[in-house]
């Protein structure tokens, strides 16, 4: 479970069926399989056969549940390679949905987070959607000086990729923008940096 | 702008209507002619009506243009066997009469996530909805209107709307014939499509069964039944943490009422449940909270750890509240 003092940090659920749904939609991402085998474990057969599950294979910490997920007689499963993939996928399903639908999102922060952007877009609400998080808590980070996502940041001063300033990732979690904030870190004294450390990932 | 006296604005009848063989549309503006207080669509003015030596104090749905404050309309359904309020509205009260109102407060007001907005309506529950459309119009979203009327004589405010907004408004029983269906109207919509509904209870039960059925969550579904509103009910008393005064709510008022009678404030917004601005930390309770208002959740309320002032009351040998 993920547990920190960051206030703004989501707070996530465990994947159960929601039986008021009579449509259902599963997105996951690498370690976050789990949690959805657990679900699909969970659902009768008429949920399963209402339910499209959303794969991405891309994991940080290298688990792959696809062979697991193929065992179950959903209505439509769709394996991507990428994170980002699956949340064009997941756009996708969501564009054709209907009021009824219910929506389980699992995997890391960084595709939590961008999934519940797309979900946010359609106007689903927050009693429509259950997301557990699973792997490792490394973050997604927004870069505040060039707007640059960095995905898997572990630590706590890197260098931003989009504009090559150091930045020191906030205990700040944006939902709107699905990422931590990246600051300059060393905007006092160019140069000076703060001590580096391991992120609780 | 118009200010309230003793929380009651001064309103001078202007214009009276009748639109309906049982409805009538009053249009009040403030008796000096300044800007009456702003309200949203949805929301509703509690007008205090003399019948003989009492005061009622009826609710009625605002329905003309929230982007004009020059003056208020509501419209009036005569109920015979009522509590004789809209009785007096139609026989009593006469163009140019002064009535006394409170603030209008919203307990319906629209989604503003919403992606696209249903609205179904039943007779005189049609008058919130004239406001609410003006709204969402000139903001540009999408909406649809499902009004059902009792025949063509009850179908003049149908028709004014239907003027106004075209094929988005669809009329049932104004020839005698077509039905309304629920179910229909509700089964295939779009992710982000919010229903709102404003009618008989009847009406209103249906809609959420449907919509239910439908697999509808309920942050989705809203509707406003005018038997609930306000806050009446047994008497009983409240501590101020901070001053330590205890406060006797008697049968005819809200807590907030009264504890703003006995010289203190709360802070407050729409004076109907619906904004949570009031929202008032619980230290002590030994009884029950009576949750009335729409902006809690369930999770919330169990907890009976806050309560909305404005209109929820409690049950209780002690109630302690943080103001």
């Amino acid at each position: 479970m993920l547990i920190t003092g960051i206030k703004s940090r989501p707070v996530y659920d465990e994947l159960t069926p929601m039986a008021s749904g009579l449509n259902h939609i599963a997105a996951a991402q690498g370690s976050g399989g789990k949690p959805l085998v657990r679900l699909l474990t969970a659902m009768t057969p008429e949920q399963l056969a209402s339910t499209t599950v959303l794969y991405s294979t891309e994991s940080f910490t290298g688990h792959n549940f696809l062979s697991e997920l193929q065992q179950f007689a959903v209505r439509e499963l769709r394996v991507f390679p990428g994170n980002a993939d699956a949340v064009g996928g997941l756009d996708t399903v969501l564009a054709a949905a209907e009021m009824g639908t219910r929506l389980y999102l699992a995997g890391s922060e960084g595709f939590i987070g961008t999934s519940m952007q797309v979900a946010t877009s359609y106007g689903m609400h927050r009693d429509e959607v259950l997301r557990e998080h699973a792997g490792s808590f490394v973050r997604r980070v927004w870069c505040a000086h060039c707007g640059h996502y960095s995905e898997n940041v572990a630590h706590r001063v890197f260098v931003c990729p989009g504009c090559e300033l150091n930045l020191i990732v906030r205990d700040h979690y944006s939902g709107r923008l699905a990422a931590f904030q990246g600051v300059k870190a060393d905007s006092e004294v160019p140069g000076e940096l703060p001590a580096n450390e391991e992120l609780d990932t | 702008m118009s200010e309230a006296q003793h929380g009651a604005l001064q309103l001078q009848v202007k214009r009276i209507e009748a639109v309906t063989p049982e409805i009538n549309r009053y249009t009040l503006c403030a008796v000096d002619g300044s800007w009456l207080p702003a309200f949203s669509g949805g929301s509703h003015l509690t007008v205090l009506i003399p019948v003989g030596e009492e005061t009622k104090r009826n609710a009625y749905s605002l329905m003309s243009s929230p982007y004009d404050t020059s003056e208020y309309q509501i419209a009036v359904r005569r109920v015979d066997d009522g509590k004789r309020g809209s009785v007096a509205m139609h026989s009593s009260v006469r163009e140019g009469d002064v009535l006394l109102a409170g603030i209008p407060a919203n307990l319906f007001p629209v989604s503003k996530h919403a992606r696209h907005h249903l609205f179904i309506a039943g007779g005189v529950g049609i008058t919130p909805v004239f406001a609410q459309l003006e709204e969402l119009s000139l903001k540009g979203s999408s909406f649809e209107l499902h009004l059902a009327v009792r025949g063509p004589e009850h179908a003049a405010l149908g028709y004014e709307l239907k003027d106004r907004y075209g094929d988005r408004v669809t009329l049932y029983g104004h020839d005698g014939q077509s039905r309304l269906n629920t179910l229909d109207i509700l089964a295939g919509r779009p992710l982000g499509t919010h229903a709102y509904v404003c009618g008989p209870t009847r009406m209103i039960d249906d809609v959420v069964a449907s919509a239910h059925g439908l697999g509808w969550s309920d942050s989705n579904i809203h509707f406003e039944r005018f038997d609930d509103l306000g806050s009446t009910g047994d008497p009983f008393s409240v501590t101020l943490a901070r001053s330590g005064a205890v406060i006797e709510v008697s049968p005819e008022q809200s807590l907030l009422e009264a504890v703003e009678e006995a010289g203190h404030t709360l802070p407050y917004l729409c004076r109907g449940g619906a904004c949570g601005e009031c929202e008032t930390e619980v230290l002590e309770l030994e009884g029950t909270i009576d949750h009335r208002d729409d902006w809690l959740s369930e999770s919330d309320r169990c907890t009976n750890k806050l309560i909305l002032p404005c209109v929820s009351r409690a049950t209780c040998t002690k109630l302690v509240i943080n103001a």
